[in-house]
Order: C-alpha cells, then sequence, then structure tokens
C-alpha cells in the first residue's frame, strides 16, 4: 500500500477526469428480464392492467405488455439492453388506462455498478426483488401499511438480470455525482443469485466473501462503507491508475450496437432490427468500434466515418473487417521497403552483359553496394550531353540534367527501355549494337549482316523444332523472351511526350483516381511523370516505382470494399462481391484495370497480387475445376464428390439452381432455364459441374471484373499478354524477391517423409541449386503466390490460418509432383534418383495445365 | 431457392420419421434455412433433461455444411460454453453433399449419448470424464435438471 499512497496525491486530480460517465463508456448487453410482480390489492373493485417500463439512463424505453385486471401480473418478457457498468436501470411499474394517462404504481432506479460491485462484476441469472415504493399522498392503490418516512410499500417487482460480465479491476468506482444516493440498492432490493447452489436468498456482502479473491478485493466497493471512508476510494483509483489506461474488457456477449436490437419470433429465435437502416437480420451485428460513427450522405444513403483515422467506408465494419484493416495499415510500413527488394531478374544476372540493356542499378537492392562509379562508366559509356552523376552521403546515385535542371534517380542512359532485353535472349550469334546516335541494331555474325529489326520479333524461317512463335520451343516457352515480345509491344505503342500526375500522399487514391480517368486511356502511356505533392524528389524512375507501390497497396484498404483476401488466405486478391456497398464501384474497377495496365506497361510492380483464378481471366483462359480449390476448398470438394459419386443411390435432391449470400442476403441463380426443375443426375452431372464451376468464378463479380478488365484494355491490349501464363503475370506484376532458402527450408514440415529422407534432401538441394525464377515459380507452385510474407515462411498462411509449407510423401515414382496451394502442400512421390526428381519437379512448375488432375 | 427444396423434403423425412429422440423441430415457413428442435439423449446423465438445439443451413447447402449451437447450457466434454459443438460429419474435410440432416442429428445424438473424451471442446470435463466418472455424472445430471428443458412425455 506504501507506494499506492505516495501516489495519491499526484492522482487525486486527475482521477476525477478519468472516471468514465456512463455516457461514453463502453456498450455491453444485459439481458433483463421482467418477469412478475405482485401488487396490493386496494381492495377495490377495479383491477389494474399493469405494464413495465424500463429506461437504461433515460436513453432506451422498452415496455413490457399490458396485462389485463391482475395484481399478479406475470410478463416474463426478455429484454437485451445496452448498458455502461455504471447504468441506471430505471423501472416503472404503471396502470395501464384507457381514456386517461397511464398512472404510475411506483418506479425504482437501480445501479447496475452497485450491483456489479456486490457480485464481481457477474450479472448470471441474478434475480432481484424490488420493493415498490410510492409516496404516501399519491393515495390510488394504497395500503394500510405504515412505514418510517413518507413511502409505503405498494408491491414487489421481481425482474433477473443476464448475460453480462465484467472484469471488476478494470472498472473505476464512478463518482459520486451520478445523481444516486448512496445505499439505494441496500434499501428496498434483494438479490439473489439463481444459478448459485444455495437456492436461498443470499446476503450480498456474503456472496461477496466467497466470490472475490484477494486481489480484488480492494476494488469492491463494499456497499455499506462506501459513503464514509473517502479515503480508500481514492486509494482504490489509484490502483487502477498504475495498473494503466483505463479499459473495461470485452464481456462474453458482445453488446448491440446502437440503434439495434434484438428480438424474438414466434418460435423463440433471435433476429436483430436495425432501426437505422429499417432492416432486420438474423445475423447478430457487431457494434461500430470506438470512434466510429453511421451517418447519411444527402441522398439517404448509409456510411461510416472512422474518426480515428479521418475516413469514411460504405461497408459497415465489424471485427474481421477491422482486422484486415489492421493488417492492412501494418503491411503499410513495408510497403516501400518490399517494393525496392522486387526485381524481375536474378541479382546476380544483372551487369554481366555488355550492352547498356543490361545495366539495372536503379532496381538495386538497398543493401547492395553501389558498384564504383567508374567501373559503371566504363562499361555504360558516357552520360548523354548535358548531364551529370552525383552520389548522395548514403550512397546512392542520382543524376542530374543541366539543361532542364531536373535530377531524377534513373540513369538517363537505360531509361525507358527499363525491361532488360539482354544479348543471352537473342538467338546464338546475334549482337546488339548501337549506332553513333544511340540507336540499336542487331549484328548477325552468322550471315555477317546487320538489322534494325529485332530477330526476336520476327518470323524465321521455319526451322523443324520451332514453336508457333517460329523460335525454337524451349527457347520460346522462356520467360524472358516472352517478356521481350511484350516489352516490343509496349515500345511500339510509346507515345511520345510525358503525363504528369500529381498526388499528395495524404490523398494518393482519390487524386489518383481523378487523374488518371481524367485522361484519356492512350495518355497513360506516354512516360509518367508522378509528383508528390510538396516533394523535391523530381525524378521518373524512383518517385513512380514508389507510386505504383503505394497505390496498388492502398486499392487494398480493406475500407474501400472492393477487394477481399481470397478464402482467408492472406496474400492474394479477389473481387469483393460486396463491392457493390460502393455506390461508384465500377469506376474504381476501371481505374484500377487501367493502373494494372499502366504497372505492366511501365514494369512497375504492384504490391500484392491477384489469385491465379483472376489471372486466368485476365488470360482469357477457361477455368477449371481445380481453380475452385484454391479460393473456396470446401465448394471444391463438394463437386469433387458429385464428380466420383453415384448419385441415384445418395438421393441428393439437387437442381440446377444455386444460391449463395452476400451482406446477408440470398442471391438465387438458375444455371439453365428452368434450372430449379430440373434435378442432377448421373446423366447430366458433367454439365452440372461445368455451370457450377463457371457459375462459382464469377458469382457477384462479374460487373466488376468487367469494368477492370475494360479499363485495362484501354491502356494495354489484353490481346498483348497472350504470351504469357497466369503464374508469369503474377511475377510479371508483382515482380520476384530474393527468397531465403534457409528461412524456408526451416519452416518447413513433412508428412511421411522426415528432414533427413533422401528426397528431402534431393529437393533442398534443387531448391539451392536453383535461380530466382525458379524458386519463385517452385513457390508459386505450391503456395499459389510466388511471393513471401513479410514475417518469412513462419508466417504463411492457407486457408485455415497458419499453413507452414509442407511436403508430403504420395504416388509413385511415375507420377509428377502435385500441390494444394490452399494448404501449402506439396506431393512429392518418392522418386528414385535426383535427376529424376529435378526432371519431374521441372515438369510440374513450368507446365501450368493438365498435370494436377493426373 | 436451390437449398429450399431438399430441405423441405429433409424436414418431412425427419417429422414423418417421428425421432424419439429429436422433436419439436420449429422451422420459420419464411426462413427454412434456420432450424431448432429438442433433442433427448437416451443415455444417462443426459437422460435428465432435453437440450434445444439450433441448426443453420447456409444458402449454398449442400455444398457447405450446416453448422449446430446448443441453445441450452450442457455439462458436456464435445460442447463448448457458448454450445458450439466438434461434430466430425459436419467439418470442412469430412462434408459430403449427401449428408442428410438427419444424419447430422443423429450423430449429434450419438456424441451426446456417448462424450468422446478424445477430441474435447473442454479439457477439464473430458479430464474429469477420464478420471472421475461419478463426479462427471454427478455435475452433468445436475446441470441437466437445472437448464435442461423439461423432456415432452408421450
Amino acid at each position: 500500500m506504501g507506494s499506492l499512497v505516495e501516489n495519491m496525491s499526484n492522482c487525486s486530480v486527475s482521477s476525477h477526469d478519468r472516471v468514465i460517465s456512463p455516457s461514453n463508456q463502453n456498450f455491453f448487453q444485459l439481458i433483463v428480464t421482467i418477469e412478475s410482480a405482485h401488487l396490493k390489492s386496494n381492495g377495490g373493485l377495479i383491477r389494474p392492467h399493469p405494464y413495465v417500463e424500463l429506461n437504461i439512463d433515460d436513453y432506451k424505453r422498452h415496455k413490457t405488455e399490458v396485462l389485463k385486471n391482475t395484481y399478479q401480473p406475470k410478463w416474463n418478457e426478455e429484454f437485451t439492453v445496452l448498458v455502461t457498468p455504471y447504468s441506471i436501470l430505471h423501472y416503472r411499474v404503471l396502470d395501464y388506462c384507457k381514456f386517461q394517462k397511464d398512472v404510475l404504481i411506483a418506479e425504482k432506479n437501480i445501479s447496475l455498478y452497485d450491483i456489479l460491485s456486490n457480485y464481481n462484476g457477474i450479472c448470471d441469472n441474478l434475480e432481484l426483488t424490488i420493493d415498490l415504493m410510492r409516496p404516501r399522498h399519491h393515495d390510488h392503490l394504497a395500503s394500510s401499511s405504515s412505514s418510517s418516512n413518507n413511502f409505503v410499500k405498494v408491491g414487489e417487482l421481481i425482474t433477473i438480470l443476464s448475460g453480462f460480465q465484467v472484469d471488476m479491476s478494470l472498472v473505476l468506482n464512478p463518482s459520486r455525482e451520478s445523481g444516486l444516493s448512496d445505499g439505494e440498492f441496500s434499501t428496498g432490493v434483494r438479490a439473489r443469485n439463481r444459478n448459485s447452489s444455495t437456492a436461498a436468498s443470499t446476503d450480498p456482502n456474503t456472496s461477496n466473501r466467497h466470490t472475490n479473491n484477494a486481489l480484488t478485493h480492494n476494488n469492491i466497493r463494499h456497499p455499506q462503507s462506501s459513503a464514509h471512508n473517502s479515503a480508500e476510494e481514492s486509494c482504490t483509483i489509484t490502483v487502477h491508475h498504475q495498473s494503466g489506461p483505463v479499459s473495461v474488457t470485452l464481456p462474453i456477449e458482445e453488446p448491440l450496437p446502437p440503434g439495434w436490437e434484438m428480438r424474438f419470433d414466434a418460435y423463440g429465435r433471435q433476429y436483430y432490427v436495425d432501426h437505422n437502416t429499417k432492416s432486420t437480420s438474423w445475423e447478430k451485428p457487431q457494434p461500430l468500434p470506438c470512434g466510429w460513427e453511421l451517418r447519411r450522405d444527402n441522398r439517404g444513403r448509409i456510411y461510416y466515418v472512422d474518426h480515428n483515422t479521418r475516413t469514411t467506408t460504405w461497408q459497415r465494419p465489424n471485427v474481421e473487417r477491422l482486422q484486415h484493416y489492421q493488417h492492412w495499415q501494418g503491411e503499410r510500413a513495408h510497403v516501400v521497403q518490399q517494393g525496392n527488394q522486387r526485381f524481375l531478374y536474378p541479382q546476380h544476372a544483372l551487369g554481366t552483359g555488355s550492352g547498356p540493356n543490361n545495366n539495372n542499378t536503379s532496381r538495386q537492392t538497398p543493401g547492395v553496394p553501389v558498384t564504383p562509379v567508374v567501373e559503371e562508366e566504363d562499361r555504360m559509356g558516357q552520360l548523354p550531353n548535358g548531364w551529370e552523376k552525383r552520389i548522395q552521403p548514403d550512397g546512392r546515385c542520382y543524376f542530374v540534367n543541366h539543361k532542364s535542371r531536373i535530377t531524377q534517380w534513373e540513369d538517363p542512359r537505360t531509361q525507358g527501355t527499363e525491361l532488360i532485353i539482354d544479348n543471352s535472349d537473342l538467338p546464338t550469334g546475334w549482337e546488339v549494337r548501337k549506332t553513333t546516335d544511340g540507336v540499336r541494331y542487331f549484328v548477325d555474325h552468322n550471315t555477317h549482316t546487320t538489322t534494325f529489326e529485332d530477330p526476336r520479333t520476327q518470323v524465321p524461317p521455319i526451322q523443324c523444332s520451332a514453336g508457333p512463335y517460329g523460335v525454337p520451343a524451349a527457347y520460346e516457352r522462356s520467360f524472358r523472351w516472352k517478356l521481350s515480345q511484350f516489352r516490343y509491344l509496349c515500345q511500339s505503342n510509346a507515345i511520345s511526350s510525358h503525363v504528369k500526375i500529381t498526388v499528395s500522399r495524404q490523398t494518393l487514391f482519390e487524386d489518383s483516381y481523378h487523374q488518371i480517368m481524367r485522361s484519356p486511356a492512350y495518355e497513360m502511356r506516354k512516360r509518367l511523370y508522378i509528383v508528390f505533392r510538396g516533394e523535391e524528389g523530381l525524378d521518373y524512375g524512383g518517385v513512380s516505382r514508389e507510386w505504383f507501390f503505394l497505390l496498388s497497396h492502398e486499392v487494398l484498404n480493406p475500407m474501400y470494399c472492393l477487394f477481399e483476401y481470397a478464402n482467408k488466405n492472406n496474400y492474394s486478391l479477389q473481387i469483393n462481391p460486396a463491392s457493390y456497398v460502393n455506390p461508384d464501384h465500377l469506376l474504381y474497377f476501371k481505374f484500377i484495370g487501367r493502373f494494372i495496365a499502366m504497372a505492366l506497361y511501365h514494369g512497375r510492380f504492384i504490391y500484392s497480387g491477384f489469385t491465379m483464378p483472376f489471372y486466368k481471366r485476365m488470360l482469357n483462359k477457361k477455368l477449371t475445376m481445380k481453380d475452385i480449390e484454391s479460393i473456396d476448398p470446401e465448394f471444391y470438394n463438394s463437386l469433387v464428390w458429385v464428380r466420383d459419386n453415384n448419385l441415384e443411390e445418395s438421393d441428393i435432391e439437387m437442381y440446377f439452381g444455386v444460391d449463395f449470400e452476400v451482406l446477408g442476403q440470398v442471391v438465387h441463380h438458375e444455371l439453365i432455364e428452368n434450372g430449379d426443375k430440373v434435378k442432377v443426375t448421373d446423366v447430366n452431372k458433367d454439365e452440372y459441374i461445368r455451370l457450377m464451376t463457371e457459375w462459382r468464378m464469377t458469382r457477384g463479380i462479374e460487373e466488376q471484373t468487367q469494368a477492370l478488365l475494360d479499363g485495362f484494355n484501354e491502356v494495354v491490349a489484353l490481346e498483348w499478354l497472350k504470351y504469357f501464363d497466369e503464374r508469369e503475370l503474377e511475377l510479371m506484376l508483382c515482380g520476384m524477391q530474393e527468397i531465403d532458402v534457409e528461412d524456408w527450408q526451416l519452416h518447413t514440415i513433412y508428412r511421411h517423409y522426415n528432414r533427413t529422407s533422401k528426397q528431402i534432401n534431393w529437393f533442398w538441394q534443387f531448391v539451392k541449386q536453383a535461380d530466382n525464377e525458379k524458386r519463385a515459380r517452385l513457390l508459386q507452385f505450391v503456395t499459389g503466390t510466388c511471393r513471401v510474407p513479410v514475417g518469412g515462411f513462419a508466417e504463411l498462411m492457407g486457408s485455415n490460418g497458419a499453413q507452414r509449407f509442407c511436403i508430403e510423401k504420395v504416388g509413385k515414382e511415375t507420377w509428377l509432383p502435385r500441390s494444394h496451394t490452399c494448404f501449402n502442400r506439396l506431393d512429392l512421390p518418392p522418386y528414385k534418383s535426383y535427376d529424376q526428381l529435378v526432371e519431374k519437379l521441372n515438369y510440374a512448375i513450368e507446365e501450368t495445365e493438365g498435370f494436377a488432375q493426373e | 431457392m436451390a437449398a429450399t427444396r431438399r430441405l423441405q423434403k429433409e424436414l418431412a423425412d425427419i417429422r414423418d420419421s417421428g425421432l424419439k429422440s429429436f422433436r419439436d423441430i420449429q422451422v420459420d415457413e419464411t426462413n427454412i434455412l434456420a432450424w431448432q428442435g429438442l433433442i433427448l439423449p437416451e443415455n444417462p446423465p443426459y437422460n435428465k433433461g432435453a437440450f434445444r438445439i439450433e441448426i443453420n443451413f447456409p444458402a449454398e447447402y449442400p455444398f457447405k455444411p450446416p453448422k449446430i449451437n446448443f441453445k441450452t447450457k450442457i455439462y458436456h466434454p464435445n460442447i463448448d460454453e457458448k454450445g458450439q459443438v466438434c461434430l466430425p460429419i459436419i467439418s470442412a474435410e469430412n462434408w459430403k453433399p449427401a449428408t442428410k440432416a438427419d444424419q447430422v442429428i443423429q450423430a449429434l445424438i450419438a456424441l451426446v449419448n456417448d462424450p468422446e473424451p478424445e477430441h474435447p471442446l473442454r479439457a477439464e470435463l473430458a479430464e474429469e470424464y477420464l478420471k472421475d466418472r461419478k463426479k462427471f455424472f454427478k455435475n452433468a445430471e445436475e446441470y441437466a435438471k437445472k437448464f435442461g428443458e423439461k423432456r415432452p412425455s408421450d
């Protein structure tokens, strides 16, 4: 106690301020049952029509039914009310009169705090018997019993409090200015716990002693002694101050938000009425979190204001959404760092060629030491006239253009040709050179000729092993080759001059949206010139890279409701079927389509990728049943069951009609005309599965997807993506990052293998020898994405929460490896040799279709 | 409504079969996705009361399994304080579109009759069940009497 006393003087002033008044306290749910009353007869002929009115803090009024002609009313009505630990429950027993104002029989205020402090913060089936007292001079229902004061007892009211629990050590003693006189609880109210084994009525003080442990005892205000011992009270407050900020722990039952009410239907089932929106729901609403407010716009639409962050959203925030939001906010700190770590080619391959196109300093990881200027100068040739290279104190290089007085991070010699087209992509015997004017040309040493035409985009004479694009098939499959094709298309469609986009960091989304949408889409193919308002960094490269990364993270803000994480897997995004809560969502999707196209066009990366099925949709590829597994494994399993089982035997009673739920509303769809009348049978089930697959992958998101693709197509023809498969599209859009194999190995688990199994040793040998692209593709094959969580492999998520990378022994050596992306699991057959394992793994990760279902 | 048709049939079948251990089935005509009913276990200590359960079917039923909740408090190792129950037949891994509500209810009653302390939701009850069966029975019976609903007599 010594230290507590010492602190007393400091805290005594502030303690008063910190006592929380009922009005701004967190709300909790309390179930109040008004059971019955015993009213004294006044001996007259007319019996009362009693009912009870319950007010909480003069705010919410609940009424029981009026019971006719009785002195022994039994209402047994339950009300769920919102209270604070300091609420006053105001019971009024009234007599209903048809032709005049109802007559008050008696009323009583009950301080919830007093009850809580006597029952250790728990109201669970707590019965209160309240003496109904009335001033003497109202002799309406008067009885003859005398009382020492001016009140007479006219009856008793029995009420039950339930469903409330609060940690009393965190509830401050309320200031006594709350308007209640001390001891009110102790006079005229008897309490007993109906749950306790001793059915007899217990004195609250006795029960106190039983339930309190030594620790909490300090915090319990003794009802009798509270009035006098003010020193003790201050002590109590001091204790709380020492234990940190005032807060009340969440009770088991979450409270209802203001304006909501719980009701029971004719079957006794709970449902919820939202008086704000005049709607009902079976599902219990979550209260608005602290600092949130519901508002209506001038068209009467409801939206929500978050005063904490000064943002608004159309969708009602709930616990899950807030968790996502917090997760999203947490990412913010890493966004830029992540952006600097992304690249498309392995670091060690950079700068090894001889042409200027091979240099890519701007993509170097921050940790990598900058190559000495002189060496680089040698390799790159002279800077253009008027340019100068400088080095910042932190060692980072930048370039100054003395003619235009502009500085930039990006090397002017590599600018605009950022996506490397290096010599290794050229057919054997070819080389890239530049004229004295800096125009690129190609030397064919085989024929001793030169040309300005890039041999990689030409269709040479047919060769025996040529693929459809006229180059050897194996080469054509290489990602780099495809990328150069795409680059070529971009370059040949480039538009001269630049487009300036000025944004403020605080309003990044809105600023970007307005500027991108008000310009013609083709302008987005001009060189980008991004300016963050109020910041010096004049630049084309570095700033736009940052802009792409920040903005792509911003559109994921869960509060915009545009995208959602697919299937609890925390990385991949899909369009949120509920996005329509944002009335302008289609315009936003169009904007995002443009933006994604810009990222690909300008060779920039976005923070987070989409689901594989989404990329397939962009590529106009047919979605298969297997694609459902990555976004909804439960649904997928059911489809598989339908496919693999005899339906006639199982009496499955399914039709060509389906439902799903968005924001509490069931949306119905017929897969074929009159599908509700067509039963699924073994004969037509293939058709059913096909239609179900199509529906599952598009339901509720078709319009949005179309808007996004339209926006994309305005900037970059979707046709240009035809070279790629969905995994390459992800690599292109998100870039790769250095993968820490040690961390990967450390956080991998095995099933039917162990750490020392020879196949497992071979597997890690394979991973260690692979380059980054291959590692990324292997990871993508197993987890569905090439990205590693910020916290490393330990934080890998699957469809059911944390899910480590797992290798399981499955099948025979003739099989190909398979993967289950929702469980981050690789099914690795027990191969007989290292070479066999390498061959099969390579095959599996290069091929995108067909292998998995074998 | 896709789920409706099947659920109407299932409900009619269940009502017709006149299950002794599942009674008082209440379904709102406007929302067939939510059922309530009373289960009447036969084995002690749960044969001292009736327990109200709620079955909620998702809109995607039978592609997705229903969820079960106890509305009546019950002292049982596999049913937690909130009334949640861990029933393998409706878990994500085991669910089959051919599984009927009737089978789910039967499985539930079987679980109530014979607790599975190996997969408890309430470890302390499972321990008591294994170590002091007498005490467990006494507690469970007391609970059943105190919170359980009256068993309809017929």
